[in-house]
């Protein structure tokens, strides 16, 4: 019970004074959508929310913390004009880290509407119920928060999950040691599993080259011709 | 000689084709005696392997979220319907998410500044500053990583068209969880029913979560064209703003003085942009002293929280919006991922002069999943407000079985007395508004007495889902006798567990295989064609191909001869 009226306390706090709120370190715990019976560390206010947090806690196979690396985080839609076809997307689209590093993410918003950095595949008993750490921001401006990767080398998806921000560009890869592979449609990085088609406009190069083509096929079936006529 | 043989071998090929046409059974034979038996196929979404029946459109009891209740100080209305609006997100709407407690908050997917109301200027007990925030949600869009619709949005049993919305502004995914593609209950059609009290203060920021640009048109609702800073207020990029475009915000001020039932869309390539689901209805009611009205009716339907106004007047109220989609035009964006390319296909190649319906939806569903959420539910002597909306590209003709409703408003405006017309019919073109006033007393006229009675659009396509009916925009007004626990209406006729089968609405389910005389008019069997013909046909084929060889040969023959 204390522990509940210390978060409803928190967090009225934190809506009347959201500067507070983003000062306050401390793990504030409740149950996510009602749903879970699992606790989700869950900070939230009228800028955005932080779950999963986790500053000390090692995964199971670290003994210490690795190194301490940080990363700024921008996104928007200027990150993605230098993607065709692209909306939203970060800045950067991989990380590369250490296995049990401690990852301190600044995640700047530079658009007027919502974005996340959502990682998954975190261990589930440090990031419950499912193994998510992330940051959201309710429009611009920024938060920072940390998290700790475990032990194995393995590729994670970052990505912001409103309605078709990730099939739009908002998606990267981190990097645990050599990672486990790439994941798809990385923007700039790696291919996309259903391609778009392009109508195909053919230009002089193209024309010659295709002229060029079949004028030597012609010579060469002639040539053979020629030399099969000498034989006989 | 050599051309008169080449002409025996084409009449003898011309000669073969003829008679292997007549001799071939193709694709279908005709039956002289004895047609084939009926085949009688077992719906497979209804058995699971260990002959079970999969569960049912709804639960077997009654949803924990309807029941009345009161959260954070707001009375919630109990919701006889087996999906009930979240409760929780009833009271956020009604209160602000700015002044409900965390709890409340956290039992929704609601951003906490989704609703704002303050500022209680005429000191009547209810606040008169009210700040929406919309995002715009694409449902069943296509994915670069593989053929997938997501977030998923199901309108009938494995109906999945493209469909756009505003969205009240919400927080973390748009899927239910991780492991589903399912999108959260905020995000559906069609966008949210807005209301507000007449005189508020109030501020609608669209913030464009969506790739293509849009705007918010205040159809029917009082406001400025523009707002004191200059700013365009009207919505629409030929007139009065530049469209937002995608992670842009932009705020629309009004003041609204008029009540009424009214609508807002996008006005950015509205032919389309609104036949993609970006339309809402919007409502005004009156100024009453302690009047805190439920600002979000998320996918309309039942009105769990009412307005003073309302409550004086009727019993219960219900806002239905009616929707048409052209599968050709929402299936553009499950087609290509580059916004450029659909924005090409949308706005250059399709033609929204050559346009039809093909589905049909009532508060963002199509029969059967319209009984979870739009049923009417009704006492006895109950009076109901219906709000009624066309955002359809064509006429409505709503039909109520067992009941004349009196048509007391039209697009907002209220109806003199004598202009108040009682009828079983209502028209509505496209984007007009009709309030209904629904007696359920039983005087033969208002109420043919209790039952299950349904309404439905009767422009006969309405009922229908890409051709198949039951279906479209089908629901039913039911009296609380003929209601399960769970919220289900007590239906006696055919099982209404067939039409969740998603081949029924593929067209590959004969209709009347539950009747009760399955074997009259189930699925016609097929013939096997005739083994003599078969064998002629086969032989046929073989002089055919023969003679072509022979053809060629003579033909080539021919050329060396010429060589030579």
């Amino acid at each position: 019970m204390s522990r509940f009226v210390k978060f409803s306390i928190l967090l009225s706090l934190g809506i009347v004074f959201p500067s507070l709120a983003q000062e306050l370190d401390s793990a504030i715990v409740v149950p996510y959508e009602g749903e879970s019976k699992v606790k989700v560390r869950h900070q939230m206010d009228m800028q955005g929310m932080i779950m999963n947090e986790n500053k000390e806690t090692l995964p199971d196979g670290c003994r210490e913390i690795s190194e301490d690396v940080s990363f700024t985080v921008h996104a928007g839609r200027k990150y993605a004009e230098k993607f065709n076809g692209k909306m939203f997307a970060y800045d950067q689209q991989e990380w590369a880290v250490k296995p049990c590093s401690r990852i301190t993410i600044k995640f700047v918003n530079d658009d007027h509407i919502r974005h996340q950095f959502m990682i998954h595949g975190l261990p589930e008993y440090l990031y419950p119920p499912t193994g998510m750490f992330h940051i959201e921001l309710t429009g611009p401006g920024s938060k920072t928060a940390t998290f700790i990767v475990s032990d194995e080398p393995k590729t994670f998806l970052v990505h912001c999950e409103l309605a078709q921000h990730m099939e739009y560009g908002m998606k990267a890869q981190m990097k645990v040691g050599e990672g486990d592979g790439d994941l798809p449609s990385v923007p700039g990085l790696t291919k996309v599993e259903r391609p778009d088609q392009y109508s195909v406009e053919w230009d002089i190069a193209s024309i010659v080259g295709l002229l060029i083509a079949t004028l030597v096929g012609i010579f060469m079936i002639v040539s053979i011709g020629v030399v099969c006529k000498k034989r006989e | 000689m050599r051309n008169k043989k080449i002409l025996i071998i084409v009449s003898g090929i011309v000669l073969l084709v003829s008679i292997g046409f007549y001799m071939l059974p193709w694709f279908s034979g005709k039956v002289w005696i004895d047609p084939p038996e009926t085949l009688v196929t077992i719906p497979e979404a209804l058995e699971t392997p260990d002959g079970a029946k999969k569960p049912k459109i709804c639960g077997e009891k009654a949803h924990i979220w309807s029941g009345k209740s009161e959260i954070d100080g707001v009375e919630i209305r109990e919701s006889l319907r087996c999906e009930p609006d979240n409760p929780w997100g009833v009271a956020s709407f009604v209160k602000g998410t700015n002044n409900v407690s965390m709890m409340t908050l956290m039992k929704t997917r609601l951003a906490s500044d989704a609703v704002i109301k303050k500022n209680d200027r005429d000191g009547d007990g209810d606040p008169d500053y009210i700040h929406i925030t919309l995002e715009v949600s694409e449902l069943n869009g296509s994915s670069p990583d593989g053929e997938k619709y997501l977030p998923t949005y199901d309108i009938a049993p494995g109906v999945r068209p493209g469909i756009w919305a505003f969205t009240p502004k919400t927080r973390g995914m748009a899927a239910i969880n991780l492991f589903s593609y399912e999108a959260i209950r905020d995000l559906r059609p069609p966008s949210p029913a807005i209301r507000v009290e007449q005189g508020d203060t109030v501020i609608i920021t669209l913030e464009n979560t969506h790739y293509l640009p849009h705007t918010i048109h205040l159809h029917g609702v009082d406001h400025p064209y523009i707002t004191r800073d200059g700013e365009g207020n009207d919505g629409v990029p030929i007139t009065d703003e530049h469209p937002v475009l995608p992670g842009d915000s932009k705020s629309y001020a009004l003041k609204p003085r008029q009540t009424g039932t009214m609508f807002y869309h996008c006005h950015v390539q509205t032919d389309k942009h609104l036949m993609m689901g970006l339309q809402g209805m919007f409502i005004v009611e009156e100024n009453r002293p302690n009047n805190w009205v439920q600002t979000l009716n998320v996918g309309a339907g039942f009105v769990r929280h009412p307005s003073v106004a309302i409550s004086e007047s009727y019993d219960h109220e219900y806002d239905l919006h009616y929707q048409g989609i052209d599968k050709e035009l929402n299936s553009i964006i499950q087609t290509v991922n580059d916004p450029r390319l659909i924005a090409q296909k949308m706005n250059r190649e399709y033609d929204m002069t050559e346009s039809t319906m093909d589905y049909f939806l009532l508060n963002g569903r199509s029969f059967p999943y319209t009984l979870k959420e739009s049923i009417i539910v009704v006492k006895p002597d109950d009076t109901v407000k219906l709000r009624i909306a066309n955002g359809q590209d064509e006429v409505v003709s709503l039909h109520t079985h067992g009941h004349k409703a009196t048509i007391t408003h039209y697009d907002g405006v209220e109806a003199p007395d004598g202009a108040r017309i009682t009828r079983d019919v209502y028209s509505l073109s496209s984007a007009q508004r009709l309030d209904l006033s629904l007696s359920a007393t039983d005087d033969g006229l208002h109420s043919y007495g209790p039952g299950v009675w349904l309404f439905h659009n009767h422009a006969e396509k309405g009922i229908s889902t890409d051709g198949r009916n039951p279906g479209g925009d089908i629901s039913m007004i039911v009296y609380q006798s003929f209601l399960q626990e769970n919220g289900f209406p007590k239906l006696q006729g055919v099982d209404i567990n067939r039409f969740l089968d998603p081949r029924f609405y593929q067209g590959t389910l004969p209709i009347w295989e539950q009747s009760k005389a399955p074997q009259l008019l189930g699925q016609a069997g097929s013939v096997t064609p005739e083994l003599l013909k078969v064998i002629i046909a086969g032989l046929i084929l073989g002089l055919l191909i023969g003679l072509i060889l022979w053809l060629f040969m003579l033909l080539s023959g021919s050329g060396k001869e010429a060589n030579s």
